[in-house]
Protein backbone atom coordinates (compact mmCIF):
# COMPACT_ATOMS: atom_id res chain seq x y z
CA UNK A 1 0.00 0.00 0.00
CA UNK A 2 1.07 3.55 -0.47
CA UNK A 3 0.44 7.09 0.67
CA UNK A 4 -1.50 9.70 -1.27
CA UNK A 5 -2.18 13.35 -0.53
CA UNK A 6 -5.47 14.08 1.17
CA UNK A 7 -6.95 17.57 1.50
CA UNK A 8 -9.04 18.54 4.50
CA UNK A 9 -11.88 20.30 2.72
CA UNK A 10 -13.14 22.06 5.85
CA UNK A 11 -9.84 23.95 6.13
CA UNK A 12 -9.33 24.37 2.38
CA UNK A 13 -12.75 25.87 1.67
CA UNK A 14 -12.02 28.64 4.18
CA UNK A 15 -9.22 29.91 1.93
CA UNK A 16 -8.86 30.56 -1.78
CA UNK A 17 -5.11 30.24 -2.17
CA UNK A 18 -5.05 27.43 -4.81
CA UNK A 19 -1.28 27.13 -4.36
CA UNK A 20 -1.25 23.32 -4.25
CA UNK A 21 -2.89 23.15 -7.70
CA UNK A 22 -0.04 25.26 -9.09
CA UNK A 23 2.90 23.50 -7.44
CA UNK A 24 1.89 19.87 -8.00
CA UNK A 25 4.25 18.38 -10.62
CA UNK A 26 1.53 16.11 -11.99
CA UNK A 27 -1.00 17.51 -14.44
CA UNK A 28 -4.67 17.60 -13.35
CA UNK A 29 -3.94 15.79 -10.10
CA UNK A 30 -4.92 18.38 -7.53
CA UNK A 31 -8.19 19.66 -8.93
CA UNK A 32 -10.20 22.66 -7.85
CA UNK A 33 -13.90 22.45 -7.12
CA UNK A 34 -15.27 25.91 -7.86
CA UNK A 35 -18.70 25.13 -6.36
CA UNK A 36 -17.40 24.09 -2.95
CA UNK A 37 -14.29 26.33 -3.19
CA UNK A 38 -11.93 23.55 -2.28
CA UNK A 39 -9.10 21.58 -3.81
CA UNK A 40 -9.22 17.79 -3.95
CA UNK A 41 -6.93 15.02 -5.15
CA UNK A 42 -7.35 12.61 -8.05
CA UNK A 43 -5.78 9.66 -6.24
CA UNK A 44 -5.08 7.61 -9.35
CA UNK A 45 -2.63 10.28 -10.48
CA UNK A 46 -0.99 11.13 -7.16
CA UNK A 47 2.57 9.81 -6.96
CA UNK A 48 2.93 10.70 -3.29
CA UNK A 49 5.81 13.18 -3.56
CA UNK A 50 4.53 15.37 -0.70
CA UNK A 51 5.39 18.66 -2.42
CA UNK A 52 1.83 19.88 -1.81
CA UNK A 53 2.16 19.13 1.92
CA UNK A 54 5.21 21.40 2.12
CA UNK A 55 3.45 24.10 0.10
CA UNK A 56 0.31 24.02 2.24
CA UNK A 57 2.21 23.91 5.56
CA UNK A 58 5.06 26.36 4.91
CA UNK A 59 4.02 28.65 2.07
CA UNK A 60 0.24 28.92 2.52
CA UNK A 61 0.34 28.08 6.26
CA UNK A 62 -3.03 26.33 6.16
CA UNK A 63 -1.88 22.81 7.08
CA UNK A 64 -4.79 21.26 5.19
CA UNK A 65 -2.95 18.48 3.34
CA UNK A 66 -1.82 15.20 4.90
CA UNK A 67 -0.48 11.98 3.45
CA UNK A 68 -2.74 9.04 4.18
CA UNK A 69 -2.90 5.38 3.15
CA UNK A 70 -4.91 4.92 -0.01
CA UNK A 71 -6.84 2.08 1.66
CA UNK A 72 -8.09 4.50 4.33
CA UNK A 73 -9.94 6.63 1.79
CA UNK A 74 -13.68 5.98 1.89
CA UNK A 75 -14.62 7.03 -1.64
CA UNK A 76 -11.50 8.10 -3.52
CA UNK A 77 -11.85 10.27 -6.63
CA UNK A 78 -10.26 8.69 -9.69
CA UNK A 79 -9.90 10.89 -12.75
CA UNK A 80 -9.56 7.93 -15.12
CA UNK A 81 -13.03 6.70 -14.05
CA UNK A 82 -14.90 9.98 -13.66
CA UNK A 83 -13.26 12.05 -16.35
CA UNK A 84 -12.59 15.77 -16.11
CA UNK A 85 -16.12 17.09 -15.45
CA UNK A 86 -15.93 20.28 -13.35
CA UNK A 87 -19.71 20.81 -13.62
CA UNK A 88 -20.27 17.61 -11.62
CA UNK A 89 -17.98 18.58 -8.76
CA UNK A 90 -20.05 19.70 -5.79
CA UNK A 91 -17.84 19.26 -2.77
CA UNK A 92 -18.86 15.65 -2.21
CA UNK A 93 -15.44 14.28 -3.06
CA UNK A 94 -13.52 13.03 -0.07
CA UNK B 1 -2.01 21.77 -36.13
CA UNK B 2 -4.81 24.01 -35.17
CA UNK B 3 -7.89 23.89 -33.01
CA UNK B 4 -9.86 22.54 -35.97
CA UNK B 5 -7.62 19.50 -36.27
CA UNK B 6 -8.09 18.68 -32.62
CA UNK B 7 -11.89 18.87 -32.61
CA UNK B 8 -13.75 15.62 -33.26
CA UNK B 9 -15.68 14.90 -36.45
CA UNK B 10 -19.42 14.91 -35.57
CA UNK B 11 -20.66 11.39 -34.91
CA UNK B 12 -17.31 10.04 -33.78
CA UNK B 13 -17.44 11.35 -30.21
CA UNK B 14 -18.44 7.99 -28.71
CA UNK B 15 -15.33 6.33 -30.10
CA UNK B 16 -12.91 8.81 -28.56
CA UNK B 17 -11.35 8.33 -25.13
CA UNK B 18 -12.58 10.30 -22.13
CA UNK B 19 -9.29 12.17 -21.89
CA UNK B 20 -9.54 13.35 -25.48
CA UNK B 21 -13.12 14.54 -25.16
CA UNK B 22 -12.21 16.43 -21.98
CA UNK B 23 -9.29 18.05 -23.74
CA UNK B 24 -11.39 19.26 -26.65
CA UNK B 25 -14.21 20.54 -24.45
CA UNK B 26 -12.33 21.78 -21.40
CA UNK B 27 -8.82 22.30 -22.69
CA UNK B 28 -6.79 25.50 -22.83
CA UNK B 29 -7.48 26.19 -26.51
CA UNK B 30 -8.68 29.47 -27.88
CA UNK B 31 -8.28 31.45 -24.68
CA UNK B 32 -5.09 32.04 -22.73
CA UNK B 33 -5.42 30.21 -19.41
CA UNK B 34 -3.85 31.63 -16.28
CA UNK B 35 -1.73 29.79 -13.74
CA UNK B 36 -4.31 30.66 -11.08
CA UNK B 37 -6.91 28.67 -13.04
CA UNK B 38 -4.90 25.44 -12.86
CA UNK B 39 -7.01 22.58 -11.53
CA UNK B 40 -10.10 23.99 -13.25
CA UNK B 41 -9.22 23.24 -16.87
CA UNK B 42 -7.93 20.15 -18.63
CA UNK B 43 -4.21 20.54 -19.23
CA UNK B 44 -2.45 19.57 -22.43
CA UNK B 45 -0.06 17.46 -20.37
CA UNK B 46 -1.38 13.99 -19.53
CA UNK B 47 -0.13 11.35 -17.12
CA UNK B 48 3.55 10.67 -17.67
CA UNK B 49 6.24 8.33 -16.39
CA UNK B 50 8.58 10.88 -14.79
CA UNK B 51 9.73 10.38 -11.18
CA UNK B 52 7.55 11.49 -8.26
CA UNK B 53 8.27 15.04 -7.13
CA UNK B 54 10.47 15.93 -10.12
CA UNK B 55 11.02 19.67 -10.42
CA UNK B 56 11.46 19.27 -14.17
CA UNK B 57 7.91 17.94 -14.44
CA UNK B 58 6.62 20.93 -12.53
CA UNK B 59 8.48 23.24 -14.89
CA UNK B 60 7.16 21.43 -17.98
CA UNK B 61 3.61 21.57 -16.63
CA UNK B 62 3.89 25.31 -16.06
CA UNK B 63 5.48 25.80 -19.48
CA UNK B 64 2.48 24.14 -21.12
CA UNK B 65 0.21 26.65 -19.35
CA UNK B 66 2.45 29.50 -20.48
CA UNK B 67 2.39 28.63 -24.19
CA UNK B 68 0.36 31.35 -25.94
CA UNK B 69 -1.11 29.01 -28.60
CA UNK B 70 -0.67 25.33 -27.79
CA UNK B 71 -2.60 24.39 -30.93
CA UNK B 72 -0.09 26.24 -33.11
CA UNK B 73 3.03 24.98 -31.35
CA UNK B 74 5.50 22.24 -32.22
CA UNK B 75 7.80 20.90 -29.53
CA UNK B 76 11.22 19.51 -30.26
CA UNK B 77 13.18 17.50 -27.76
CA UNK B 78 15.79 14.83 -27.58
CA UNK B 79 16.89 11.93 -25.40
CA UNK B 80 16.72 12.85 -21.74
CA UNK B 81 14.21 13.02 -18.93
CA UNK B 82 12.17 15.88 -20.34
CA UNK B 83 10.88 13.99 -23.35
CA UNK B 84 9.15 11.48 -21.06
CA UNK B 85 6.62 14.20 -20.20
CA UNK B 86 6.84 16.16 -23.47
CA UNK B 87 5.69 13.13 -25.45
CA UNK B 88 2.58 12.93 -23.24
CA UNK B 89 1.31 16.36 -24.29
CA UNK B 90 -1.30 16.95 -26.96
CA UNK B 91 1.21 19.08 -28.84
CA UNK B 92 3.10 17.72 -31.85
CA UNK B 93 6.49 16.53 -30.61
CA UNK B 94 9.54 15.84 -32.74
CA UNK B 95 12.12 13.54 -31.21
CA UNK B 96 15.33 15.02 -32.56
CA UNK B 97 18.51 13.01 -32.52
CA UNK B 98 21.01 13.98 -29.90
CA UNK B 99 22.79 17.06 -31.12
CA UNK B 100 20.45 18.24 -33.85
CA UNK B 101 17.45 19.66 -31.97
CA UNK B 102 18.14 23.26 -32.92
CA UNK B 103 19.04 22.35 -36.49
CA UNK B 104 15.71 20.50 -36.84
CA UNK B 105 13.91 23.48 -35.28
CA UNK B 106 15.57 25.90 -37.71
CA UNK B 107 14.39 23.97 -40.75
CA UNK B 108 10.95 23.39 -39.28
CA UNK B 109 10.37 27.03 -38.45
CA UNK B 110 11.44 28.13 -41.92
CA UNK B 111 9.22 25.49 -43.48
CA UNK B 112 6.22 26.49 -41.38
CA UNK B 113 6.70 30.12 -42.36
CA UNK B 114 6.53 29.14 -46.04
CA UNK B 115 3.59 26.75 -45.61
CA UNK B 116 1.46 28.87 -43.23
CA UNK B 117 2.02 32.45 -44.31
CA UNK B 118 -1.10 33.74 -42.54
CA UNK B 119 -0.65 31.87 -39.24
CA UNK B 120 1.91 32.30 -36.50
CA UNK B 121 3.43 28.91 -35.72
CA UNK B 122 5.62 28.56 -32.67
CA UNK B 123 8.54 26.18 -32.47
CA UNK B 124 9.87 25.40 -29.00
CA UNK B 125 12.95 23.33 -28.31
CA UNK B 126 12.89 21.79 -24.86
CA UNK B 127 15.82 19.61 -23.92
CA UNK B 128 18.15 18.99 -21.04
CA UNK B 129 21.51 20.50 -20.25
CA UNK B 130 23.23 17.54 -21.90
CA UNK B 131 21.16 17.81 -25.07
CA UNK B 132 21.73 21.55 -25.48
CA UNK B 133 24.99 22.53 -23.78
CA UNK B 134 27.09 19.41 -24.44
CA UNK B 135 25.98 17.29 -27.36
CA UNK B 136 23.77 19.83 -29.12
CA UNK B 137 26.09 22.74 -28.39
CA UNK B 138 27.18 23.60 -31.93
CA UNK B 139 23.64 23.44 -33.33
CA UNK B 140 22.40 25.64 -30.49
CA UNK B 141 25.12 28.25 -31.03
CA UNK B 142 24.69 28.29 -34.79
CA UNK B 143 20.92 28.67 -34.58
CA UNK B 144 21.52 31.69 -32.35
CA UNK B 145 24.12 33.19 -34.66
CA UNK B 146 21.75 32.75 -37.61
CA UNK B 147 19.01 34.48 -35.55
CA UNK B 148 16.55 31.64 -36.11
CA UNK B 149 13.16 32.59 -34.72
CA UNK B 150 12.29 29.94 -32.16
CA UNK B 151 12.52 29.41 -28.41
CA UNK B 152 15.15 27.22 -26.78
CA UNK B 153 14.34 26.07 -23.25
CA UNK B 154 17.05 24.34 -21.29
CA UNK B 155 15.87 22.04 -18.50
CA UNK B 156 19.04 22.38 -16.48
CA UNK B 157 19.18 19.57 -13.92
CA UNK B 158 22.99 19.82 -13.84
CA UNK B 159 23.52 16.11 -14.48
CA UNK B 160 22.81 13.32 -16.98
CA UNK B 161 19.96 12.07 -14.85
CA UNK B 162 18.56 9.54 -17.31
CA UNK B 163 21.77 7.52 -17.66
CA UNK B 164 22.96 7.23 -14.09
CA UNK B 165 24.55 10.52 -13.02
CA UNK B 166 27.39 11.53 -15.31
CA UNK B 167 28.61 15.13 -15.05
CA UNK B 168 27.52 17.52 -17.77
CA UNK B 169 28.89 20.86 -18.88
CA UNK B 170 26.27 22.52 -16.71
CA UNK B 171 27.21 20.66 -13.51
CA UNK B 172 28.63 22.88 -10.77
CA UNK B 173 32.35 22.61 -10.10
CA UNK B 174 33.05 20.12 -7.28
CA UNK B 175 29.67 18.36 -7.51
CA UNK B 176 29.96 14.71 -6.43
CA UNK B 177 27.98 12.34 -8.59
CA UNK B 178 27.78 8.57 -9.05
CA UNK B 179 29.78 8.75 -12.27
CA UNK B 180 31.92 11.69 -11.11
CA UNK B 181 33.20 10.30 -7.80
CA UNK B 182 36.06 12.79 -7.47
CA UNK B 183 33.78 15.75 -8.08
CA UNK B 184 33.56 17.78 -11.24
CA UNK B 185 36.84 19.51 -11.98
CA UNK B 186 35.63 22.26 -14.31
CA UNK B 187 33.41 25.30 -14.03
CA UNK B 188 29.72 25.34 -15.01
CA UNK B 189 29.30 26.58 -18.56
CA UNK B 190 28.05 30.13 -18.85
CA UNK B 191 25.24 29.62 -21.34
CA UNK B 192 23.65 32.95 -20.45
CA UNK B 193 26.89 34.73 -21.37
CA UNK B 194 27.15 32.77 -24.61
CA UNK B 195 23.56 33.62 -25.49
CA UNK B 196 24.27 37.29 -24.87
CA UNK B 197 27.37 37.20 -27.05
CA UNK B 198 25.53 35.54 -29.91
CA UNK B 199 22.78 38.18 -29.81
CA UNK B 200 19.79 36.25 -28.46
CA UNK B 201 16.82 38.64 -28.24
CA UNK B 202 15.45 37.43 -24.91
CA UNK B 203 17.33 35.49 -22.24
CA UNK B 204 15.88 34.36 -18.92
CA UNK B 205 17.21 32.31 -16.05
CA UNK B 206 14.79 31.01 -13.44
CA UNK B 207 13.72 28.23 -11.10
CA UNK B 208 10.19 26.82 -10.79
CA UNK B 209 9.63 28.45 -7.39
CA UNK B 210 7.18 30.98 -8.81
CA UNK B 211 4.59 29.35 -11.14
CA UNK B 212 3.16 32.64 -12.44
CA UNK B 213 6.61 33.86 -13.36
CA UNK B 214 7.46 30.66 -15.24
CA UNK B 215 4.32 30.94 -17.34
CA UNK B 216 4.84 34.64 -18.09
CA UNK B 217 8.51 34.15 -19.02
CA UNK B 218 7.60 31.32 -21.41
CA UNK B 219 4.85 33.44 -22.94
CA UNK B 220 7.20 36.37 -23.48
CA UNK B 221 9.92 34.13 -24.94
CA UNK B 222 7.53 32.48 -27.42
CA UNK B 223 5.99 35.80 -28.47
CA UNK B 224 9.39 37.41 -29.04
CA UNK B 225 10.59 34.37 -30.99
CA UNK B 226 7.62 34.81 -33.33
CA UNK B 227 8.69 38.23 -34.57
CA UNK B 228 12.08 39.31 -33.31
CA UNK B 229 14.67 36.57 -32.97
CA UNK B 230 15.95 33.61 -30.96
CA UNK B 231 15.04 33.36 -27.28
CA UNK B 232 16.59 31.28 -24.53
CA UNK B 233 15.30 30.17 -21.14
CA UNK B 234 17.58 28.40 -18.71
CA UNK B 235 15.63 26.76 -15.90
CA UNK B 236 16.97 25.03 -12.82
CA UNK B 237 15.02 21.78 -12.55
CA UNK B 238 16.83 19.71 -9.93
CA UNK B 239 17.24 15.95 -10.29
CA UNK B 240 16.04 14.66 -6.94
CA UNK B 241 17.33 11.15 -7.71
CA UNK B 242 20.94 11.93 -8.67
CA UNK B 243 21.32 14.75 -6.14
CA UNK B 244 19.50 12.72 -3.45
CA UNK B 245 16.94 15.39 -2.56
CA UNK B 246 13.97 13.95 -0.62
CA UNK B 247 10.83 14.78 -2.64
CA UNK B 248 9.17 16.96 0.04
CA UNK B 249 12.35 19.10 -0.02
CA UNK B 250 12.52 19.61 -3.80
CA UNK B 251 11.09 23.12 -3.72
CA UNK B 252 13.11 24.06 -0.63
CA UNK B 253 16.22 23.08 -2.59
CA UNK B 254 15.04 25.13 -5.58
CA UNK B 255 14.56 28.14 -3.29
CA UNK B 256 18.02 27.61 -1.76
CA UNK B 257 19.75 27.38 -5.12
CA UNK B 258 17.75 30.38 -6.36
CA UNK B 259 19.01 32.44 -3.43
CA UNK B 260 22.61 31.28 -3.80
CA UNK B 261 23.39 31.26 -7.50
CA UNK B 262 20.33 30.87 -9.71
CA UNK B 263 18.39 34.08 -9.11
CA UNK B 264 15.79 35.26 -11.61
CA UNK B 265 17.44 37.11 -14.46
CA UNK B 266 16.03 38.54 -17.65
CA UNK B 267 18.02 40.09 -20.48
CA UNK B 268 15.91 41.61 -23.21
CA UNK B 269 17.01 43.44 -26.34
CA UNK B 270 15.62 46.88 -27.19
CA UNK B 271 13.86 45.53 -30.27
CA UNK B 272 12.21 42.75 -28.26
CA UNK B 273 11.17 45.21 -25.56
CA UNK B 274 9.60 47.49 -28.15
CA UNK B 275 7.72 44.50 -29.61
CA UNK B 276 6.35 43.45 -26.19
CA UNK B 277 5.28 47.03 -25.51
CA UNK B 278 3.50 47.17 -28.86
CA UNK B 279 1.56 43.98 -27.94
CA UNK B 280 0.58 45.52 -24.60
CA UNK B 281 -0.63 48.74 -26.22
CA UNK B 282 -2.64 46.78 -28.78
CA UNK B 283 -4.26 44.77 -25.95
CA UNK B 284 -5.16 47.89 -24.02
CA UNK B 285 -6.57 49.55 -27.12
CA UNK B 286 -8.84 46.51 -27.64
CA UNK B 287 -10.26 46.86 -24.15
Amino acid sequence: MYLVAHIDQAICSETACRLCTQYCPEANTILYDNAAKTAFVAVDRCKGCEICVGICDDLAKHKAIKMIMITDLKSPFELSKEGFRPEKWDGTHP
Amino acid sequence: MSVKNISITPGWEKYMTKEYLDLVERGPYGKQKKVSEMGSFKEVLEEHPMCAGCAMTLFIRLTMVGLPNPEHTVLIGTAGCGRLALTQTSIPFIYGNYGDTNAVASGLKRGLEVRFKDQAKDVVVMAGDGGLADIGFSAVMHSWFRKERFTTIMLDNEVYGNTGGQESGMTERGALLKMAPKGKMFEKMDMIGLAQTSGVAYIARLTPTNPTRVASVVRKAVMIAREVGPTFIQAYTSCNIEYAIPTPKVLDDARDIEAKRYGFMEIISDEAKAYLDSIDTAKKAKK
